[in-house]
C-alpha cells in the first residue's frame, strides 16, 4: 500500500512534436527490454538520451570558446537475482542494443554471484507520461550574436571600472531528450530545458586582488531568465563592489551574528543538509568517496538537527526547478516531502533501492544519473529553506555585531558533513542594527548542527530566491547532480569568523 | 559470469584519418580541427562488502572547430556517422561564422610527429567486468577475514584519442587506465589506499587492501588533540592534494595579470630549495602521452627547478607574447628532493619526536587564492606520532596553509612514490616532514 503523498509535476504536453525523438527510440527500448527478459532478470529499464549543450564563455572581453555539443546514446540497467548490472553505449543502433542488453544481464549475473544481501526495489506505480520543462523563448532560437554581444557588453562594463583587471562571462543551455521505458511497463517522455548566465569583475588593489559575481540560477526555463537578469545594468554595480572589496578592511576575527542571502544559503543547505539527507550515504554507499553521514537512519525522527525555525523541505515538484524532472530515473514520481521539520530531522532522500533498506513503503524519487552513460543514484532533491516571518531589515536591525553575506565563496566540508568552512562572494560588516562597509577575506566555521541550532530568524516569503548546481560531484565513476535550493535570508546567532 | 559478444572496436589510427577527412575535406573554414575521443571503460563499485555497481560504456566522441578569419566555432557530436560528421561540421561553420573575431585566436599547431609513448597496456585493454569483479572480491575477501567493511572501486578503459587539422596536423594515441581505491571501515575507523595506472597488474591490490586495513585497525580508538601547528608527516597522497592546487595556479595569463599567487616569482624561490618539479611523460609510473588535447608534444620538462620557479603555465596566445617556442605540458609531474632523507614514510616516522601523520586530505578548496592559502580536511587515517612511533589515531583536523609557505617549512622527505586521490591525477611526490603546519579546527571523528 502506497503512502498518500503529494504529488505535482510540470506540464505534461510536448510543445513541439517536430522536435520530438526519432520514434525508432520505442523500437529501440523494446528491443532491449526483450533482450533482457530471456535472462529471467526481475528488473530492467534503458534510459535513451539526446543531449544538446551550447557553452559561451568570455574572459577579459573576448569570446575565448563557443561550443555546440551534441551527446546521444543509452544505457541498460538490469537487475538479476538481486545484483546490478548496467552498460551503455554511445552507438545507437539495432545491432548494438542487443549486445549491450546481453552486456548488462552478464554484468548483473557477476554482482549477483557475489550478493550476500540480495537488492530489492520498493514498489512505484507504473506511469505513461510526457514531460515538457516551461519556457518561454527557446535558447537555441536566439541569435547567438545576440548572446555574445550581451556577454561582450557585460565585460566592457566591469572593466571601465579603473580597478577592474580582468573579467568573464558565461552562458550555458542544455536540452535533454530522454525516453525512460521499465520492464515494469512504465514509460516516460522528456524534454527538459535549462540555462544559466554569469559574469565576474576582479580588481587588484595594493598587492591584492578580489572578484565580485553577478550570477542567474540554473532554472529549467528558457532564455527568459537571461534577458530578465539585465546583466548590462547590473554590471557597474558589480565592477563597483570588486573594486569596493578589494580595498575593503580585512575582518577581524571573532563571534558574530551571520545575515545570510539566498543564494549563499543555497550552497549552505547543500553541503550541510542536502548531502547529509541522502540515504545512500548514511548507508555507506559512498564510504570511498564523497563520504558518509552524521545524519544516521537511528536518527530519523528524533535527533534536533537545528532550531525550531529550521524547516527544510525537498520539494522536486515546483516548477522551473533542477530535480523537478517529473520523474526520476527509477520512473519514480517527483515528490515533496520533510527533511527537517521544527529543526527535527524527519526525512532522507531515497531511491528505490535504499527505501527498501529503512522500511520506507515508497522512493522519494531522488534517483538521478548525469548521462545515459551514467547509472543512477541517489541525488539530492530540490531542498529549501522554508520561509520564516520577519523581514530582510528586521534581520539586521536586532544585530548588535555582525556580517551580512551575499553569494558564493570558498567551501570545504569532512566527508560526514560535520566540520564546514565557508567563505562568501561580498561581505558587508552590521554594528548596532545597520549595514556599513564592506569586508574581505571572511570565512566562517562550525559545526552543523551547532550552525542551525544557532538559526534565530528566517526572513519571509518575499525575500525567497532559487539558486542551483549543475556540478554536484559524487559517484565513482564522477557524476555532477542537478536541484535547486531556495530560501529568504536567514540570521545565525555568534558563529566563528576568521580571515582567510 | 558469462562472456558476452566483444565490443565494436576501438576506432583505429586509419580509421580516425578516415574520419578526420570526411570533415577536413568538406571544410570551408580557414582552419579546421578534428578531435576524437573514443573510450571503452567499465567500474566495480563496492561497499559494505557488497557489489553496489557494476558499470561497461563506451563512448565516442568528435569535435570539431572551424575558424575563419578569426572567427571560431565548435561542435561535438557521439555519432560517426558520416551525416552526423558533416552536421557537426556544419554547425560548427555556422557558430564560427557568427562568433566575434578573437584577438587572441591562433591558428592550429602544425607538428607532423610527436614522442611514441606506450601508453596502452595489452592486460588493461583485455579487462573486463570479470577481472574487474575477480579483484573487487579480492579486497573484499582481506576486509572480510579481518571482519571489516570493504568500500572501493576497480575501473580499466581503454581510449583512441586523436587530433588532426587541415594543416596536416595528426595525432593519435590509444592510452588505457586502471585504477584502485578501497575505504576499510573498522566501526566508525577507516582507513584508505589507492592506485592508478597504465597497467591493471600494476595496483598491487592485496598490498593496498593491507595498508588501508592496518589503518583502520590502528584508528579503532581515538583522540582529540586541539586544533594548532604541528610538525606533521603528509604521506604522498597528502602531499599530492596540495601539489595538485600548485600545478593549477601557474597559468601564465593569471601571473600576467597580477591575479596568481606566483605573480613576480618568475626565476625566485618559491619551495625548499631541495624540491624539484618537473613533467617526466616517460616514467613508466606516471601517465604520460604523446600529445595534448591541443595537438602539441609532450616533453619532459622542470618546472621548479631546487626550489625556483623556472616556468608557468601557458596558453598558445601567451606562449606567443612571451616568445616561448615549446609550451612545456604537466600531465605526468613529478615532485622530488635532491637529498631526500628517507625512503619511505616509515623513516619519517621514525625521524619524529611528536608529529601528526596524515594519510589523505580531502575536500581541499582555495581560501585566499593571492597567496594559495587552502583549506581541507584530514582523512581516512590521522595519526599521533610520538618519539618515532605511531601511539594513537587522532580525530580528523581542518587544514588553513598554503601549499607556499609549507614546502618551506620543510625538515624532511623521502624519495618520491606513486601518488592519486579523488581530487588529484597521478604524481609521483615524497612523503614530507613539514614543520609548523597549520590546523585551524576539529571535527567531531
Amino acid at each position: 500500500m502506497l503512502e498518500e503523498i503529494e504529488v505535482e509535476r510540470a506540464p505534461r504536453v510536448w510543445q513541439d512534436e517536430d522536435t520530438m525523438p526519432n520514434p525508432t527510440w520505442e523500437e529501440y527500448a523494446e528491443l532491449a527490454l526483450k533482450q533482457v527478459a530471456v535472462s529471467g532478470a526481475e528488473y530492467s529499464d534503458i534510459r535513451i538520451l539526446h543531449s544538446q549543450t551550447q557553452a559561451i564563455d568570455g574572459e577579459d572581453r573576448r569570446i575565448a570558446s563557443i561550443r555546440d555539443v551534441e551527446d546521444a546514446g543509452f544505457g541498460i540497467r538490469v537487475l538479476y537475482h538481486g545484483g546490478w548490472g548496467f552498460a551503455a553505449s554511445s552507438i545507437l543502433s539495432i545491432e548494438e542494443i542487443p549486445h549491450v542488453a546481453d552486456l548488462a544481464v552478464d554484468i548483473a549475473r557477476g554482482s549477483a554471484s557475489l550478493a550476500r544481501e540480495k537488492v530489492t526495489l520498493v514498489e512505484e506505480p507504473v506511469h505513461r507520461d510526457r514531460i515538457v520543462s516551461p519556457h518561454r523563448i527557446d535558447p537555441f532560437t536566439v541569435p547567438l550574436e545576440q548572446k555574445t554581444t550581451l556577454l561582450r557588453e557585460a565585460m566592457e562594463r566591469v572593466q571601465q571600472e579603473a580597478e577592474v583587471v580582468r573579467s568573464s562571462a558565461g552562458l550555458w543551455a542544455r536540452r535533454d531528450r530522454k525516453l525512460y521505458v521499465s520492464s515494469e511497463g512504465s514509460h516516460l517522455e522528456f524534454d527538459l530545458l535549462a540555462v544559466q548566465g554569469e559574469f565576474t569583475a576582479t580588481a587588484r588593489h595594493d598587492g591584492r586582488f578580489a572578484s565580485r559575481s553577478f550570477t542567474t540560477p540554473h532554472l529549467r526555463t528558457g532564455y527568459e531568465l537571461i534577458a530578465e537578469a539585465q546583466f548590462p545594468a547590473e554590471a557597474p554595480r558589480v565592477a563597483a563592489q570588486a573594486v569596493e572589496k578589494v580595498k575593503a578592511p580585512a575582518v577581524q576575527p571573532g563571534r558574530y551574528d551571520l545575515v545570510l542571502d539566498a543564494e549563499h544559503l543555497s550552497l549552505t543547505m547543500h553541503e550541510s543538509c542536502g548531502h547529509p539527507s541522502e540515504l545512500d550515504r548514511a548507508l555507506g554507499y559512498e564510504a570511498n568517496y564523497a563520504g558518509t553521514s552524521f545524519l544516521t537512519t537511528d536518527k530519523r525522527g528524533t535527533f534536533r538537527y537545528g532550531s525550531s525555525h529550521v524547516n527544510l523541505v525537498a520539494d522536486n515538484t515546483e516548477p522551473e526547478t533542477l530535480a523537478a524532472t517529473g520523474y526520476d530515473d527509477d520512473g519514480v514520481a517527483c515528490q515533496k516531502w520533510d527533511i527537517v521539520r521544527n529543526g527535527i530531522f524527519v526525512g532522507y532522500c531515497t531511491n528505490r533501492e535504499t527505501a527498501a533498506k529503512i522500511g520506507d513503503s515508497r522512493s522519494r524519487g531522488s534517483n538521478r544519473a548525469d548521462s545515459w552513460s551514467s547509472v543512477p543514484i541517489v541525488r539530492i532533491a530540490n531542498i529549501g529553506l522554508e520561509p520564516g516571518a520577519l523581514s530582510f531589515d528586521d534581520l539586521i536591525r536586532d544585530v548588535k555585531k555582525g556580517i551580512y553575506i551575499e553569494g558564493h565563496g570558498s567551501y570545504s566540508i569532512d566527508q560526514r558533513r560535520y566540520n564546514f568552512q565557508f567563505g562568501g562572494d561580498a561581505f558587508w560588516l552590521i554594528e548596532n542594527g545597520k549595514r556599513q562597509h564592506m569586508l574581505r577575506d571572511v570565512i566562517y566555521h562550525g559545526i552543523t548542527p551547532e550552525f542551525w541550532g544557532s538559526c534565530d530568524g528566517v526572513a519571509d516569503r518575499t525575500q525567497r530566491r532559487r539558486y542551483g548546481f549543475i556540478t554536484c560531484g559524487k559517484g565513482q565513476p564522477g557524476q555532477s547532480g542537478w536541484m535547486t535550493h531556495a530560501a529568504s535570508p536567514a540570521r545565525f546567532r555568534r558563529v566563528d569568523v576568521i580571515k582567510g | 559470469m558469462t562472456t558476452s559478444k566483444p565490443w565494436p572496436r576501438m576506432t583505429a589510427r586509419d580509421e580516425f584519418r578516415f574520419l578526420a577527412d570526411l570533415v577536413l575535406d568538406r571544410s570551408t573554414g580557414d582552419d579546421t580541427i578534428v578531435a576524437l575521443h573514443d573510450q571503452h571503460s567499465g567500474t566495480t563499485r563496492f561497499a559494505n562488502s557488497q557489489i553496489i555497481q557494476n558499470v561497461d560504456t563506451r563512448r565516442g566522441t568528435l569535435t570539431v572547430t572551424v575558424a575563419f578569419d578569426g572567427r571560431r566555432g565548435t561542435a561535438g557530436t557521439t555519432d560517426f556517422t558520416a551525416g552526423a560528421l558533416h552536421d557537426a561540421l556544419a554547425r560548427a561553420e555556422r557558430v564560427a561564422k557568427l562568433s566575434p573575431k578573437d584577438p587572441e585566436y591562433l591558428p592550429p599547431p602544425d607538428h607532423r610527429s610527436f614522442p611514441h609513448r606506450t601508453a596502452a597496456r595489452p592486460e588493461t585493454m583485455a579487462a573486463g567486468p570479470a577481472r574487474r569483479l575477480e579483484y573487487a572480491n579480492e579486497a573484499i575477501g582481506q576486509c572480510r577475514i579481518e571482519n571489516l567493511q570493504a568500500a572501493g572501486i576497480v575501473s580499466s578503459s581503454l581510449s583512441s584519442v586523436g587530433i588532426a587539422a587541415g594543416n596536416g596536423l595528426f595525432a593519435f594515441e590509444e592510452r588505457t587506465d586502471a585504477r584502485f581505491s578501497l575505504t576499510v571501515q573498522a566501526g566508525e575507523a577507516t582507513g584508505w589506499s589507492a592506485a592508478a595506472h597504465r597497467s591493471l597488474d600494476h595496483l598491487k591490490i592485496q598490498e593496498r587492501t593491507l595498508t588501508a586495513i592496518g589503518k583502520a585497525k590502528r584508528s579503532a580508538e581515538l583522540r582529540e588533540l586541539p586544533p594548532g601547528r604541528y610538525l606533521v608527516i603528509l604521506e604522498p597522497a597528502a602531499v599530492a592534494g596540495l601539489v595538485t592546487w600548485v600545478l593549477w595556479m601557474l597559468d601564465a595569463k593569471a601571473y600576467d595579470k597580477g591575479t596568481s599567487p606566483f605573480s613576480g616569482k618568475l626565476g625566485q624561490p618559491v619551495f625548499d630549495k631541495r624540491l624539484t618539479l618537473q613533467n617526466l611523460p616517460d616514467h613508466a609510473d606516471l601517465l604520460g602521452v604523446g600529445f595534448t588535447s591541443e595537438g602539441l608534444p609532450s616533453e619532459m620538462s622542470t618546472w621548479v627547478e631546487q626550489g625556483v620557479l623556472k616556468q608557468l603555465s601557458y596558453d598558445r596566445f601567451t606562449a606567443m607574447m612571451h616568445g616561448v617556442k615549446t609550451i612545456p605540458t604537466m600531465e605526468a609531474p613529478c615532485l622530488s628532493a635532491s637529498r631526500p632523507a628517507a625512503s619511505r614514510v616509515q623513516d619519517l616516522v621514525k625521524q619524529a619526536e611528536r608529529a601528526i601523520l596524515v594519510t589523505n586530505f580531502w575536500y581541499i578548496r582555495t581560501v585566499n587564492p593571492a597567496d594559495l592559502t587552502l583549506t581541507g580536511m584530514t582523512r581516512d587515517g590521522t595519526f599521533l606520532v610520538e618519539d618515532g612511533q605511531v601511539v594513537a589515531a587522532v580525530k580528523n583536523f581542518r587544514f588553513h596553509e598554503s601549499p607556499l609557505r609549507a614546502f618551506n617549512q620543510l625538515v624532511a622527505c623521502t624519495d618520491p612514490a606513486e601518488a592519486v586521490t579523488s581530487e588529484t591525477s597521478k604524481l609521483l611526490v615524497p612523503a614530507m616532514l613539514i614543520r609548523d603546519f597549520n590546523f585551524s579546527s576539529v571535527t567531531k571523528f
